[in-house]
């Protein structure tokens, strides 16, 4: 499987076998040569943004494109953050390609890109403090560092930010390195970092203030390193935006329409605030309340889907629809392939009684920029999801042609009190 | 289903409940999947949980709490081994602990198989795991096709 995976990419990446995996940059790696750790990424000034560029304070341009140098992953939302030296406002990293993801809370730097030192948080005892961030069948380790953050006009002060793959903290603790394979380079991770803005404050919140063991965060001295509680949940790594001196309680998302057979390139906004600004109203739009894991409930081809989410940092709509053929090619086979274009519908509903009739396309996953390998942006890419749960994940498809609201938790908006999607 | 229990009190590799084999097994390091009962048992002191044993018709599903919170469903069938491990929680269980022998296969598969942060599917003849969720919330399962007893349905196994 591995063996052709890499052979198909190494060929053929952007014809007819282009795949849509994370993890198979690193072995395009190996065989290109051409992967130095995402060097190219790391102080450019922002890329892909152009003479459109918001000047608004509280407007971050986002952009769908190829992504740093040895990855190949599509439909991937970008942002470009600065990071500060605490303190400083000449000793600084402006750093592209930062993956937004609306379904995981905080800021996170591949340690090869990173320039600066940032200071690493220590405990009373001294103990540095580390995290295992665990994605689904990957984790990434690093220290918990502090850096002043701005992104547009938006700016924080001693932010923890986790500065994943720092080959000081080289040993990763069996109970982290268990979870899954290891995502500690740009290739691996398809992104220069990830910038989590997500409907909750903190990464683990209460919980890792409470419980020493809680699977996140550990102490680590110059010899080994132990399961912690963080001093606080200032002390964990929070979504950027709680944290911004204002415009902190959500974000809007603003992505354009794309065509149906692609693009190289889609630009648009990422706003901070809901109703604290002109350009931030909340307006007529549907709101779904979230419950406590960030959920709502999508009705689907006679499925009550509980635990959906909407989320940037998949790239395609996942769901399953036993009517839906499934592609044939060894690396699309989560992915449908019907014979034509298939318009769908759904209806997603909050916790309270409204609920939002949504229509998607699901095309022939296969043939998507089959004939165009500059093509990374597809409205129409959809796949099955794991059985495990009764989710429906709305990935970056929707958000094209769409502005969606997404609230953090507890904070106010006129229309509501987080978490909730708006759209 | 039997009260929980902490792993300090389990002196012995003493399998909970009706047997199907022996009353004694020696303790072994080996994980869970694809290995003996007992197995479960080192799972639990290495994972520092708790347990609970529950007899179903056609298999036994011993439930490991994790001081995560994170539940852990190993599932043992008529011939005494692990055919099924099932997870769910704000954190994710050591893998490499309960998935044993077929850990390293699962990580190549992933790297082979990922098209999200956020789901996984893993479907080789001899090994499937479909895994979801994000941040505070995951869940999933690892099963041996061949070695899911008949009368089993794959839906139970979460």
């Amino acid at each position: 499987m591995v063996g052709t995976a890499l052979m198909v990419g190494t060929a053929l990446i952007g014809t007819a076998a282009r795949t849509w995996r994370f993890g198979l940059c690193a072995a395009l790696c190996l065989a290109a040569l051409s992967c130095g750790g995402g060097g190219s990424g790391g102080t450019a000034a922002p890329a892909g943004t152009s003479g459109s560029s918001p000047a608004v304070a509280n407007v971050a341009s986002v952009v769908v494109d190829a992504g740093p140098a040895g990855t190949s992953d599509v439909n991937t939302l970008f942002a470009t953050v600065t990071v500060c030296v605490p303190g400083s406002t000449t000793n600084c990293q402006t750093i592209d390609h930062i993956q937004v993801d609306t379904a995981s809370y905080g800021l996170r730097i591949l340690a090869p890109v990173l320039t600066l030192s940032l200071p690493v948080q220590t405990m009373t005892n001294g103990d540095s403090l580390l995290e295992c961030t665990q994605f689904v069948g990957a984790y990434s380790w690093g220290p918990v560092a502090l850096a002043d953050l701005q992104i547009s006009g938006e700016t924080a002060k001693s932010v923890p930010v986790q500065v994943i793959g720092d080959p000081s903290f080289a040993t990763v603790p069996a109970a982290c390195s268990g979870t899954g394979m290891e995502e500690d380079t740009v290739a691996a991770f398809g992104a220069n970092g990830i910038l989590g803005i997500g409907p909750f404050a903190q990464d683990c919140g209460p919980y890792c203030v409470s419980t020493v063991d809680n699977g996140d965060y550990y102490a680590c001295s110059s010899t080994q390193c132990q399961p912690t509680a963080t001093a606080s949940l200032a002390s964990q790594v929070p979504n950027p935006v709680s944290v911004f001196a204002t415009d902190n309680n959500g974000v809007i998302i603003q992505l354009p329409s794309v065509a149906a057979q692609g693009a190289a390139t889609v630009t648009g906004s990422l706003i901070f605030g809901i109703d604290t600004q002109a350009n931030n109203k909340s307006g007529s739009q549907s709101v779904l309340t979230l419950d406590s894991f960030a959920n709502f409930t999508t009705a689907f081809a006679g499925q009550s889907l509980t635990q959906s989410f909407l989320d940037t940092g998949s790239n395609g709509l996942f769901f399953n629809d036993s009517s839906l053929a499934k592609c044939t090619a060894a690396n699309f086979t989560d992915f449908y392939c019907p014979a034509g274009t298939q318009t769908l519908t759904a209806v997603l509903q909050g916790q309270s009684a409204v609920s939002a009739n949504v229509s998607f396309s699901v095309g022939d996953a296969q043939t998507l920029g089959a004939n165009d390998p500059s093509l990374v942006a597809f409205p129409t890419l959809a796949g099955s999801y794991p059985g495990t749960t009764a989710s429906f994940d709305w990935g970056l498809p929707f958000y094209f042609d769409r502005t969606v609201y997404m609230a953090i938790e507890n904070a106010t908006t006129s229309v509501g009190t987080g978490p909730y999607v708006a759209f | 289903m039997q009260s929980a229990r902490s792993i300090k009190n389990v002196k012995k590799c003493v399998l909970a409940g009706g047997l199907l084999s022996a009353a004694f097994i020696p303790c072994i390091a080996a994980a869970a999947l694809g290995e003996p009962e007992a197995s479960v048992q080192s799972d639990l002191a290495e994972l520092h949980g708790s347990i609970k044993v529950a007899e179903h018709a056609n298999y036994r599903l011993h439930e490991i709490q994790l001081p995560s919170g994170t539940l852990v469903h190993e599932f043992t069938g008529p011939d005494g081994k692990v055919f099924a491990v099932a997870w769910s929680g704000r954190t994710m269980p050591n893998l490499r602990q309960t998935l044993g022998r077929y850990f390293d296969s699962y990580v190549t598969a992933a790297q082979a198989n990922r098209t999200s942060r956020h789901h996984l599917q893993i479907n080789q003849t001899d090994l499937v795991v479909h895994a979801s969720g994000h941040m505070r919330a995951f869940s999933g399962v690892a099963y041996l096709p061949p070695a899911v007893p008949s009368g089993v349905t794959i839906g139970e196994l979460r």
